[in-house]
């Protein structure tokens, strides 16, 4: 029975892709008038399909909010509550929301270390790695720094950085073009040779999400390296919801904590109809 | 191996025909404890899925039904209790397990226990690695008492520990007792602390003359120390360390060039002493600190540290003094020497932590 559960996981684990997990910011909303209650979850998960990750204040970093002037929302939910956070719009210009973590670490096997730096696209990690034998086993710590965008009519609200370790910054506002250019930057500086994908799900209606636990996964539908001076620009080109991604990874400042240091980016956003 | 135990309870799973409902990208738990002056309330949430496994469950949604639920109640309380520890101001106070409902909305299911104490504790330690094969697993830790939040902390495999202080009386006593005796373990255990202070006695001099310097040390890493635990001020420790190896080796320079009439150790001391602040804050927040009693533990651990310092100053000084009685050669010898062998080792920690930093 052992064996037979072990090649059941054998075969499972060929099939899929090796588990790096996304980790974005899902508002009840996409748009908000003035006055609309938004609240904010946060899931990590595959394919634009998660499960929802409660808030940790021991975890949180930064947890922002910026719309008419930029509000603390660290304190806004206890440790353990599913919403992060509730917040009522103060006008129709919309509001960007930012967080970030500290690290947390895990340890895996460097067959799997390997594959997922090939799907995230860490090529120089993978021949810094190539280049040097390693363990049987890679020990990473990772920060999150997910934002979120519910749109509105400034756009600046959106386009300014925030100051996150790792950060997607939208040249304009995210899905009002059919192209969105990102700026990746990397402790305040433009990050070249980056690589940023994109997942696209229908909206349930207009403004709202579908439950991105209630979805199935999906693979990334756009893939853009970011040039010299940290810009990737995507073709945001279907209605629905959206999340762009990347990872930067380098060797850990902390060697006794861990090998590497990943940042994981995303910003989530939603095309309208027009 | 608990990596590959998961994979495998996932394979099987999704095999079975299981779906998206059953992917489980975030394995974690919730422990709720409410603290009264008889015992204390808890209660425990756990996904099916990290439960199913437990039980060797082939369909985690089925124990999402009450009546299975609570047949299986005994075995959950007994797998889970074994993996939860409460201690109340040092001795164990095993949970009594009364219950268990089912929360499908977090497609969970919450045991309810209890525990039972004659008098109210000072501090409470909570060990929980719930699920110990799933390194990724984590436990969202809630202490009330009263209408107050008392603590949250995440727990995971690395830190499965936290502890909680009552609000009253006891509880600030807790906090001194553990804060004193941290900051009198770390002076001991820290050989750079130590070799400073004994760097600043070599040289001797009336009561007046060490009151000053040690003052002047006191007073500096006392004002760092508070700066930094409060996140005021927060330089790297990569900065911090060579700086603190740094201060020994000129410790011992400084003995080497005293004169007659000159004696900049007070100086020295002060400056120094501002940087030794920033090392014991780093220490400090590696043991954890108790956002529920910030200032009791800040001023606690100086407290300790004082003590530890008074008991060097306390035994070397009356030591180096006697040698000074009997013979001035030998108290130059002994300032030379000591001095020789206060910057080798000031420099052989220099050169270590440099080349930490450097490749850190």
């Amino acid at each position: 029975m052992r064996r037979m559960v072990m090649a059941w996981a054998a075969l499972a684990c060929m099939a899929a892709p090796a588990r790096a997990h996304e980790f974005w910011l899902a508002p009840s909303a996409y748009r908000a008038s003035a006055g609309d209650t938004v609240s904010l979850r946060v899931y990590v998960g595959t394919g634009f399909r998660g499960e929802l990750k409660p808030y940790a204040p021991s975890r949180t970093v930064r947890f922002l909010l910026r719309a008419t002037r930029e509000l603390d929302l660290s304190r806004a939910a206890r440790n353990g509550d599913r919403v992060m956070a509730r917040f009522v719009a103060p006008d129709d210009g919309g509001a960007l929301v930012a967080y970030q973590s500290n690290f947390a670490d895990i340890e895996l096997p460097s067959a799997d270390f390997d594959r997922y730096l090939a799907d995230e696209g860490l090529d120089a990690v993978r021949a810094a790695r190539a280049q040097k034998p390693s363990g049987a086993t890679a020990r990473e710590r990772y920060a999150r720094s997910p934002k979120t965008w519910i749109a509105g009519t400034d756009s600046t609200r959106a386009s300014r950085p925030v100051g996150l370790d790792y950060e997607l910054v939208p040249r304009g506002a995210p899905g009002a073009r059919s192209a969105l250019t990102v700026q990746v930057l990397f402790r305040g500086r433009p990050l070249a040779g980056a690589l940023v994908r994109a997942w696209h799900r229908p909206l349930a209606d207009p403004t709202h999400p579908v439950d991105a636990a209630a979805r199935d996964s999906v693979a990334p539908v756009l893939r853009a390296r970011t040039d010299g001076r940290g810009l990737a620009t995507l073709a945001i080109d279907a209605y629905g919801e959206w999340m762009l991604s990347s990872v930067h990874m380098r060797p850990s400042a902390d060697r006794e904590e861990a090998d590497w240091e990943s940042y994981w980016a995303s910003l989530t956003f939603a095309k309208p109809l027009p | 191996m608990k990596t590959r135990a998961r994979a495998a309870w996932l394979a099987l799973l999704c095999l079975a025909g299981a779906t998206r409902a059953l992917a489980h990208d975030a394995p974690y738990s919730f422990l709720d404890l409410r603290l009264g002056p008889g015992g204390l309330d808890g209660a425990l949430t756990a996904h099916v899925f990290d439960l199913a496994h437990e039980l060797g469950v082939a369909a985690p949604d089925s124990l999402l039904d009450s009546t299975r639920a609570t047949a299986v109640a005994d075995r959950l309380a007994r797998v889970l209790g074994g993996r939860l520890r409460l201690v109340a101001d040092g001795r164990a106070v095993p949970p009594r397990w009364t219950g268990i409902a089912v929360d499908r909305d977090r497609q969970a299911l919450t045991l309810r226990f209890e525990a039972k104490w004659a008098h109210a504790p000072g501090a409470l330690d909570v060990d929980a690695r719930l699920f110990p094969y799933d390194p990724q697993h984590e436990t969202y830790l809630n202490v009330y008492q009263g209408d107050s939040l008392r603590l949250q902390a995440l727990l995971d495999h690395r830190h499965a520990h936290a502890r909680v202080y009552d609000r009253g009386a006891q509880g600030r006593w807790a906090v001194v007792a553990t804060f004193v005796g941290a900051g009198i373990q770390h002076i001991f255990l820290g050989p750079d602390h130590v070799l400073f202070v004994i760097g600043l006695l070599l040289l001797g001099g009336g009561l007046a003359r060490l009151l000053k310097v040690v003052t002047a040390f006191t007073l500096a890493h006392s004002v760092t120390l508070a700066l930094a635990t409060l996140r005021l001020v927060d330089p790297p420790a990569r900065l911090i360390e060579p700086l603190i190896a740094l201060s020994i080796v000129l410790v011992g320079v400084e003995n080497l060039r005293s004169r007659p009439g000159r004696d900049h150790r007070a100086v020295l001391a002060f400056l120094f002493g501002l940087v030794h602040g920033f090392g014991f804050a780093g220490v400090l927040r590696q043991f954890g600190l108790p956002s529920e009693a910030l200032g009791w533990s800040l001023f606690s651990f100086n407290l300790g540290v004082e003590v530890g310092q008074a008991c060097i100053v306390a035994t070397v000084a009356p030591l180096l003094g006697m040698v000074r009685d009997r013979s001035s050669s030998g108290s130059t010898l002994v300032v030379r020497y000591g001095s020789c062998a206060v910057m080798l080792a000031g420099a052989y920690w220099l050169g270590q932590r440099l080349l930490l930093a450097a490749h850190g």
